[in-house]
């Protein structure tokens, strides 16, 4: 067994934390109390871990308020929570984790190991969508440490299951058999930092007041609301005053906030990704030389521009984000070089069918740039369901996609393709490569992070030279805000598995 | 009696068309999307998606469904919210009084309006008044919804800043307990709605308009109407007190069956202005493929039009005796 510090931690022998060029702190080190911080936010249902709304990452960040989890992300990495420290076994199975003896519940019943052993078990017949919980062979109480064993090494455990998995209290769930329906005053006791106060369902509005128990010690926004606000009155209402914290992801806010006195802008990490997935069994996609050729044919860069309103990130050929920690700096790219399609194409005319959501206007500008080269692209404008549903089905050649979920541990690379992922944006994931896949599970099971670093850019390699999807430019979020209530906090990676939202709760908290 | 059975194989038949139109729609209630590019984090793992489809009975056969969601109505359960997690009957009922409110204030304001105008402009048929009266409320009502609504928007609540930019009400207002909270509750419900109260109003008053001034116009040589004018009454009296009342059989024919499409809700309003009520429920449904939700609510607005349907051939059978006799 080897017991790991914060300083290891954050260094990265858990599977996790590389290196730290794109952490930026913006946290104020005030310690002041803020009465009150307004946050537009969706409606996510009922805030607890079964019937929070699995649409959007509104619900799991939400609840991150509400509960704890073992785990936490800082700026800079993965850091202890409610574990105060932890240690892994040699194989890589068994993880022992030592629980902070402070911790209580909003209803003032202390958070013990038997909470913690009985979370994990609990998920196994009631799964948090959020996290790939069912990993987990077991969780048992043992004196101050809680021992899960787990049914496969998995290197991303730490960061992707220990700091997503809210720890629930045995004491309010241990009866309750379809937690889907439990309507139970006490649904939403957690032991975070925040106290759900009132729901209210029909407006989708939250208001959570500061828990002044809490272990870490009280939190100086005294409330937090957060209201749903239909995205076309977002700036509006920030203007107004009626709100304190929304995002855009359209770069003009900059300009036309930019005379508000009042109100900062803060861009996120470009933790939000554009591209095309690509049916590699398909003629003429099933040909390396045909995908290089569109990525050569797009002028990523305009498309990227006129979309986003703002500066151009173009996407890695390797799919991980740069400024994110596991992001391959040293990948074949793929420039804007139409001549070089022409050549790739060798003269050949294709004609290539790419399914597209209704409103995304990136495909218009894509279809004279790849007319420019000989291929006529054939749109297929249809809803959000559809355009999943034809992608799983494998019913399509290139189909167009836009998604967060990529800035946090890479095994989403595995997963992907492996079919782990039932999710919407893990359709359409079609690659067989053995090679690649290998490394997938080699990576998955290696807790070396160094060596795992190594294999996951093995991986970016290949997904550069194969392209089964075209990444086009990954967008940042502005996020609105007033610096007098709020200081926006760029968690390491984005929160849980790549959510870039300012507000990790830490940056509500008093230190 | 053969009224009545004809009506129930209607709704047995609309009962089905319900339960198999969301089912028809390419998509599955489990992914989740929220389609603005944040969405679709959930890594929803396949051994949690199997337990999910067994949960919400989507693994199992469409006729084992449709034994299930027959059995539930049977019980007046509707089911469980996919994407909300929520009963769905706690949903309609959360939302109907919205879409109620706003529906028939705006209904009660275009059949008024309507009814003015429509009276204005038959009074004297053929006239420039007529005409000018008929081809600007038929204008106005050309406007489309959502258009009318932005407009408004951005006028009212962007522009002049005297109307709230979105929702229902001021969520976390202070108390709204006693005389004084209920009133103060009720003024802040008043302030939300106006606006899509006013478009929708805009948006029905020529139908209205067109209705009464038809009717109006009809009246102009009934014998009462002169002996009314004989008596020495002046224009505006012969107006109001004798040809009014007698408009009220078409303007309330024709407002009950306005009445009967309430339920279907107001999407485009209620999406423009946030008000949560049951079109905006159902857009959102759609887009999450929540079949519980889009079936109840298929059901809801059908059952509505049938039994306003139902009610007016009961009517019409009072008032015709020939066709009490065919029944």
């Amino acid at each position: 067994m080897r017991a790991l510090t914060r300083r290891q931690v954050i260094g990265g022998i858990a599977g996790g934390p590389i290196a730290l060029p794109f952490a930026r702190v913006n946290a104020r080190n005030s310690r002041q109390t803020v009465p009150l911080l307004r946050y537009a936010g969706p409606d996510s249902g009922m805030p607890n871990p079964f019937q929070v709304s699995p649409a959007g990452p509104g619900g799991p960040i939400l609840v991150s308020l509400i509960y704890d989890t073992l785990t936490w992300k800082d700026e800079s990495g993965i850091i202890p929570w409610l574990a105060s420290e932890w240690s892994i076994s040699e194989d890589g199975i068994v993880y022992t984790f030592q629980i902070e003896p402070g911790a209580i519940c909003h209803d003032g019943a202390p958070l013990t190991v038997d909470d913690v052993a009985f979370s994990f078990t609990y998920y196994s017949g009631h799964p948090y969508v959020w996290a790939g919980s069912d990993v987990v062979e077991s969780a048992i109480a043992e004196g101050e440490s809680v021992r899960i064993t787990l049914k496969r090494p998995y290197a991303a455990f730490i960061e992707d299951i220990g700091g997503i998995v809210p720890i629930i209290p045995k004491h309010v769930w241990e009866a309750v058999d379809d937690p889907l329906t439990f309507t139970g005053a006490d649904r939403s006791v957690g032991s975070g930092p925040y106290v759900l106060a009132e729901y209210n369902p029909t407006e989708g509005a939250y208001r959570l007041t500061a828990n002044d128990l809490y272990w870490r010690g009280t939190p100086k926004v005294a409330e937090f609301r957060q209201v749903t606000v239909p995205p076309e009155a977002v700036v509006q209402a920030t203007r107004r005053g009626e709100i304190d914290l929304a995002s855009s992801p359209d770069a003009s806010v900059r300009d036309i906030l930019a005379d508000d006195e009042r109100l900062s802008i803060h861009e996120s990490a470009p933790l939000s990704i554009v591209r095309l997935a690509v049916n590699t069994l398909r003629a003429p996609l099933d040909r390396k030389e045909v995908r290089q050729a569109i990525a050569h044919a797009l002028d990523r860069q305009l498309i990227a521009e006129s979309i986003t309103r703002g500066p151009a990130i173009v996407g890695s050929a390797g799919v991980v984000p740069p400024e994110t920690p596991w992001f391959n700096p040293n990948l074949t790219q793929y420039a804007f070089d139409p001549d070089r399609a022409r050549e790739l194409l060798a003269g050949e005319q294709l004609t290539i069918n790419l399914v597209a959501d209704a409103r995304a206007r990136d495909p218009e500008l894509m279809i004279p740039m790849l007319e420019d080269v000989g291929i006529t692209l054939k749109v297929q404008s249809v809803d959000s369901p559809t355009r999943i549903q034809l992608l799983r089905d494998g019913d399509f050649q290139l189909g167009f996609m836009t998604h967060i979920g990529v800035g946090g541990d890479p095994d989403y690379l595995r997963r992907w393709y492996a079919g782990e992922e039932t999710n919407a944006f893990a359709q359409g994931s079609i690659f067989e490569d053995e090679e690649y896949m290998r490394l997938g599970e080699e990576q998955a099971a290696t807790l070396d992070a160094a060596e795992r670093r190594d294999l996951v850019f093995r991986m970016q390699e290949i997904l550069a030279e194969e392209l089964p999807t075209i990444v086009l430019y990954h967008r940042r979020f502005y996020w609105i805000h007033d610096p007098e209530v709020f200081a926006p906090l760029d968690t390491w990676g984005g929160l849980m598995n790549g959510i870039p939202f300012p507000h990790n709760k830490l940056a509500l908290l008093e230190s | 009696m053969r009224l009545l059975s004809r009506y129930l194989v209607l709704a047995l038949c609309v009962v089905l068309v319900n339960f198999f139109l969301p089912r028809m729609l390419p998509g599955d209630p489990l992914d989740f999307s929220s389609g603005d590019g944040l969405g679709a984090a959930v890594p929803l793992t396949a051994s949690a998606r199997a337990q999910l489809e067994a949960y919400y009975h989507l693994d199992e056969s469409t006729q084992n469904q449709l034994r299930s969601y027959l059995s539930g109505l049977l019980r007046g359960d509707l089911g469980l919210s996919i994407s909300r997690s929520a009963p769905v009957s706690d949903l309609i009922v959360d939302r109907l009084p919205w879409t109620l409110s706003l529906l028939l204030v705006s209904l009660v304001l275009s059949a008024a309006i309507g009814a003015g105008i429509g009276l204005a402009a038959g009074w004297r048929p053929g006239t420039r008044r007529d005409r000018w009266l008929t081809s600007s409320s038929g204008m106005l009502s050309a406007i489309p919804e959502f258009l009318l609504a932005i407009g408004l928007l951005l006028g009212g609540a962007v522009g002049l800043g005297w109307f709230p930019l979105f929702g229902g009400e001021t969520v976390f207002a202070e108390s709204r307990d006693g005389l004084t909270g209920i009133l103060r509750g009720g003024l802040d419900i008043a302030w939300h709605l106006t606006l899509p109260a006013a478009t929708l109003a805009i948006g029905g008053v020529s139908a209205f308009a067109l209705v009464t001034r038809d009717a109006t116009a009809g009246l102009q040589h009934q014998p009462w109407l002169v002996a009314a004018r004989a008596k020495g009454l002046n224009e505006r009296q012969v107006a109001i007190r004798h040809a009014l009342p007698n408009l009220a059989f078409p303007l309330t024919t024709f407002f009950g069956l306005r009445l009967g499409g309430v339920l279907g809700g107001a999407l485009v309003v209620e999406r423009v202005f946030s008000i949560p009520g049951l079109g905006l429920l159902g857009f959102q449904a759609i887009g999450a493929r929540d079949y519980p939700i889009l079936q109840a609510l298929f059901l809801l607005s059908s059952l509505a039009v049938l039994l306003v349907a139902f009610l007016v051939e009961l009517v019409y059978m009072r008032l015709d005796p020939t066709r009490r006799s065919r029944q």
